[in-house]
């Protein structure tokens, strides 16, 4: 940890998760049970979720 | 099928008593004069090792189990050991342990003193348990609270006389009630008084009462277990044998590679707790995604186990 600052910088950017066995199984068995293409899919729908959820849902 | 009264005592005050419950049988515990805390203890009568355990209770029910939860016994077995049927005052406790000998040396001055840890050892020593044995109790008809600053306290009660809670035992179990000892606190309201104790064959209406619960791989019996010998002494070596076999282990992390658009590169940055994860995307966009899986499919309360589980 070291910039507590937000980022700037809001252009397209891969980020590389690292996830242990037990963190993909739960992955996998969702993009599974949501019929989503991939893990990457999953990723992105978490993220559009979670932005589009009101401020006090997120914890 | 209507309710078969199998028995019925007088528990009178310093004194408990274990009760050989058997699945489908009611144990009702019932104020006499009211406002008597009555502690309890639970073990499986045909392995005392599995005994009810209030932190798993508490977990899954919160501070104040009453009737409609479960009483769970301790991991690896996690069995609904009894289902709370009635309270007809709804206050109960599984914050406090049992009142102790040191307790009321340490605080009041006592050198003996009615206490509950005693009380349930002596009534669990006609089965042959020792004083170790005595596991954290459930307190009926205790009113506590927690305050703000994180400490728990004890309040005065208020229940009648008749007052009772009911318990149906969904396994055979020994059942050990036990009058509180605690007569210079505010527990039972600074006196002891008796308790009624009565046992029936649970009705139709009784059993049907009881919600259905998954029964899962992760509820482990004794024949699971790589030690299944109950140790019989008291000092601990090591077992220079012994090569440890831990879960999963090694947890060795993978990569998952995930493309941001500029529209979801501005979501992670509105979202990334840059407070804990600094500059650490790959941190930050884990953390949204596991807060997302709770959010979106936990159906119990964070850390508590569910009893809507789809697990297979």
């Amino acid at each position: 940890m070291s910039d507590p600052s937000p980022r700037p910088d809001p252009s397209p950017r891969k980020v590389t998760l690292r996830l242990n066995p037990q963190q993909l199984d739960l992955v996998d068995r969702t993009v599974a049970r949501l019929g989503l293409a991939d893990r990457p899919a999953l990723v992105r729908l978490a993220l559009a979720e979670t932005d589009a959820a009101p401020a006090e849902a997120r914890k | 099928m209507t309710r078969k009264l199998i028995s019925e005592r007088i528990l009178e005050p310093g004194t408990g008593k274990g009760i050989e419950l058997l699945r489908g049988q009611v144990l009702r515990i019932e104020q006499v004069e009211g406002n008597q805390c009555v502690d309890f203890n639970a073990f499986n009568l045909h392995d005392y090792k599995e005994f009810m355990h209030c932190g798993r209770t508490r977990t899954v029910h919160g501070f104040r189990p009453t009737a409609g939860h479960f009483l769970w016994s301790a991991p690896p077995r996690e069995n609904a050991m009894l289902y709370f049927l009635a309270d007809t005052v709804g206050r109960n406790d599984v914050l406090f342990p049992r009142c102790s000998a040191f307790l009321y040396e340490s605080a009041y001055g006592f050198h003996d003193h009615t206490n509950c840890h005693d009380i349930q050892a002596e009534a669990q020593r006609e089965y042959g348990l020792t004083p170790d044995d005595v596991h954290d109790s459930f307190n009926f008809f205790m009113w506590t609270e927690v305050q703000q600053d994180g400490t728990v306290a004890i309040t005065r009660q208020n229940s009648r006389p008749g007052d009772h809670v009911e318990l149906l035992a969904l396994m055979d179990v020994l059942a050990v009630p036990n009058v509180c000892g605690a007569d210079v606190m505010r527990t039972s309201n600074y006196g002891l008084k008796p308790v009624k104790l009565t046992v029936w064959e649970a009705s139709d209406a009784d059993l049907a009462a009881v919600p259905a619960l998954p029964r899962l791989r992760s509820q482990r019996t004794p024949d699971q277990f790589r030690n299944a010998t109950i140790k019989a002494t008291r000092e601990l070596r090591a077992d220079p044998d012994y090569r440890p076999e831990f879960t999963n282990v090694p947890l060795r992390e993978q990569p998952v590679e995930v493309s941001l658009s500029a529209d979801e590169a501005a979501m992670l940055d509105r979202l990334a707790r840059r407070d804990l994860y600094g500059g650490d995307d790959a941190q930050a966009l884990r953390d949204i995604l596991f807060a997302w899986w709770e959010a979106r499919f936990l159906t119990a309360a964070n850390g508590a186990p569910s009893m809507e589980t789809d697990a297979v």
